[in-house]
């Protein structure tokens, strides 16, 4: 959990969404042969580095203590299942405003498609002036 | 997942739906006999889809055989990545070379689809065609060093006529009378950046999703997750014109779940039947007079190496070496720009926002060809595995954050033909059938990385003037555009396939699908292979009536 926070700082998000990677982690930890011990083997490596609790570093130090194993096969697997998870997580979804799926009531065609307000309408057609040179026919290709 | 206030409003609201479209099933057509000898198509994507449906309705008998299975709009899941492992092709493939994608993901080269409809399944829809000059590619940039040049054995004037068609087939907005698509949030922002830094051709199109009822399918509703399938069935795919009307026509059987593992000849050299494995890896063969190989720039050069006999050593329609040469995958990058207020970018279509003026030939920027600008959205979902792979700590999170304050564009251009570029069979790791994987070797061309830096600052330039926060350069995501590896070419020296894309070594054996473009053009090249397909379809008709074939 520490070391998802601190890889994956969100400071105003709760911890459900991080604890949902991190139980994931720990039941596909045992599900990949000649990798059971991947996971548990990598935070044993991240408290020994850390002089025996890396829950215990301040940010800064937390921080430089992941920059250190970025290239290891343990955070390889943190990080692939961390993007895939965390990011598809419904409740991370509503945090960043995502909306979802909008098929069931509509669309989003009478729910805000174009509902920007800070900039002016803009033309949607084709530019009406000269044709573009690389269309007239006839003309050299160079 | 926890629903919040707003959502609850939402859902009092009544939907607005169309009238309901029929409910659809997954005919598959008449029965016909394995030793009945017909014209087989290997793919049902837009070559394969196209011309069965060309055959097939002028009364020509064919069987399509579909490696992946026949998925229909109440299957289509609009989550990104169940879509992704619903439907697309994730058999093992490996990757060298120095691209990046080789090293962010090493087994996943190419994000194309595996199932009826192929990839016209994921398609965005952009439907630029070719400009006139890049049919004659080496003889407009000249000799580029690296680089494999050769000029289409076609030209516009010979495609013209096919555009049109499948502009109506598709349903084009911006063509024969077709409405625009509305100005989403995400095209607000571009088209006004585009305004603002000077440039004038752009619009919500030409795309091939339905601004108005169209053709028996219904306007789009604006719902984004156009990469997954389309439940709403408002944008063209083959999977719900051309193959439900090619099953329906009585002349056509779909065989869903069937792998082309090899095409066979006869002593005198022309190919006569198609072996394939079936959903639980039985064997069978299929009679052929005439073969068109469909597969994708992937899977057709695959089939083809994997196709070697004693009288073609190195692969069927080989005598060239060309087959799986030349990979293209178009030059590609991506900028997402972050503002101080809401973009909400994924509401609407996703690709309806096109800027062409970079397509065109001008040497003063720096490179040979040119690009398109194109609105793109992806979910967060996607977005944090693409936008920049590997990356962690703050400034991830940062551009996370942003989400609902983000606008996306994709950049997508002409990359060069590399002889080296190319697909091979890997035959030290086989695949789940024991076949050996495709390889995808790539390298970008020095004219291609000009291209892509020329395409960023163009991107920073549009979403600066509209004062953006922040613009991220995003490289290339797995390639989606694949093209070259059985190029068409006026001499059988130096290409696979003749101006019909007809094999120059087999006379009965056609490749139908973007394999066969001879350079890649800036243009999303769904449009010209429907093209292509269209004319080659109609050639064989011919040729069939005839009784050459």
């Amino acid at each position: 959990m520490r070391l998802l926070r601190v890889a994956y700082p969100h400071p105003g998000f709760p911890d459900a969404p991080y604890e949902r990677v991190a139980k994931l982690l720990a039941e596909a930890e045992a599900a990949v042969e000649g990798e059971e011990d991947v996971i548990s083997q990598g935070l044993d490596d991240l408290d020994a580095a850390a002089g025996g609790d890396f829950d215990v570093l301040d940010d800064e130090s937390a921080t430089a203590a992941v920059a250190a194993i970025t290239d290891s096969a343990f955070f390889a697997r943190v990080h692939a299942t961390f993007v895939v998870t965390f990011y598809d997580d419904h409740e991370v979804w509503d945090l960043l405003g995502y909306e979802g799926p909008s098929y069931d009531r509509g669309g989003y065609l009478h729910r805000g498609f174009d509902d920007l307000d800070w900039l002016p309408r803009p033309r949607i057609t084709e530019y009406d002036g000269p044709p573009r040179p690389e269309l007239i026919a006839g003309r050299d290709a160079r | 997942m926890t629903a919040t206030a707003d959502r609850d409003l939402d859902a009092e609201l009544e939907p607005q739906l169309e009238p309901q479209l029929e409910p659809e099933t997954a005919d598959l057509g008449i029965d016909i006999d394995d030793s009945d000898e017909v014209v087989v198509i290997i793919g049902s994507g837009a070559g394969g889809g196209t011309v069965a449906y060309e055959l097939a309705t002028r009364g020509i008998r064919c069987v399509v055989l579909e490696a992946g299975p026949y998925l229909i709009a109440d299957d289509y899941e609009n989550d990104e990545w169940a879509a992704f492992n619903q439907m697309a092709w994730l058999d093992l493939r490996t990757t060298s070379g120095s691209w990046r994608v080789a090293k962010d993901f090493p087994n996943l080269p190419t994000w194309i689809v595996k199932a009826v409809g192929g990839s016209t399944t994921h398609w965005s829809g952009a439907t630029p065609r070719f400009m006139a000059h890049e049919f004659a590619a080496r003889s407009t940039y000249g000799q580029i060093d690296g680089a494999n040049l050769l000029d289409w054995p076609i030209g516009l004037d010979d495609l013209a006529p096919y555009y049109d068609k499948a502009e109506i087939a598709i349903g084009s907005t911006h063509r024969h009378g077709r409405a625009p698509q509305p100005a989403s949030n995400n095209y607000f922002v571009f088209a006004n950046g585009a305004e603002r830094a000077g440039y004038r051709y752009y619009a919500t199109g030409p795309y091939g999703t339905n601004a108005e009822p169209y053709d028996g399918r219904p306007a789009s509703i604006q719902d984004g997750f156009n990469f997954q399938g389309d439940k709403h069935r408002s944008k063209w795919s083959t999977r719900v014109r051309e193959i439900p009307r090619a099953v329906a026509s009585g002349t056509c059987d779909l065989r869903p779940n069937s792998q082309a593992v090899r095409i066979t000849h006869d002593a005198a050299g022309k190919v006569n039947g198609v072996e394939y494995l079936d959903a639980s890896g039985g064997l069978h063969r299929q009679s052929a007079r005439v073969v068109c190989l469909a597969g994708n720039s992937i899977e057709s050069p695959r089939l083809l190496l994997m196709s070697a006999s004693s009288l073609y050593p190195d692969g069927l329609a080989n005598s060239s070496g060309q087959v799986g040469c030349n990979y293209m995958r178009h030059t590609t990058g991506s900028a997402y720009a972050t503002f101080e207020r809401p973009v909400r970018m994924y509401r609407g279509e996703t690709m309806a926002g096109i800027i062409a003026d970079e397509a065109k030939h001008d040497t003063s920027r720096g490179f040979a060809g040119g690009y398109y600008m194109e609105t793109l959205a992806l979910g967060p979902a996607f977005l944090a595995s693409f936008i920049e792979p590997g990356e962690w700590g703050r400034p991830f999170t940062e551009k996370m954050e942003a989400y609902a304050r983000t606008a996306g564009m994709w950049i997508v251009g002409e990359d060069m033909p590399q002889a080296t570029n190319r697909v091979t069979l890997n035959d030290d790791v086989k695949d789940a059938l024991g076949l050996p994987v495709p390889d995808v070797h790539f390298d970008d061309h020095p004219n291609d990385k000009s291209m892509r830096a020329h395409g960023y600052e163009a991107a920073d330039a549009i979403y600066g003037a509209v004062d953006a926060v922040s613009v991220h350069h995003t490289p290339p995501y797995p390639s989606t555009h694949n093209l070259g590896t059985c190029r068409m070419s006026a001499s059988a020296d130096d290409g696979v396939v003749d101006r019909w894309g007809r094999a120059h070594d087999v006379s009965n054996l056609f490749v139908s699908d973007g394999s066969v473009m001879t350079t890649g053009g800036a243009a999303n090249p769904t449009l010209t292979i429907v093209a292509l397909a269209i004319r080659q379809a109609e050639y064989i008709a011919a040729e069939l009536a005839a009784g050459r074939l």
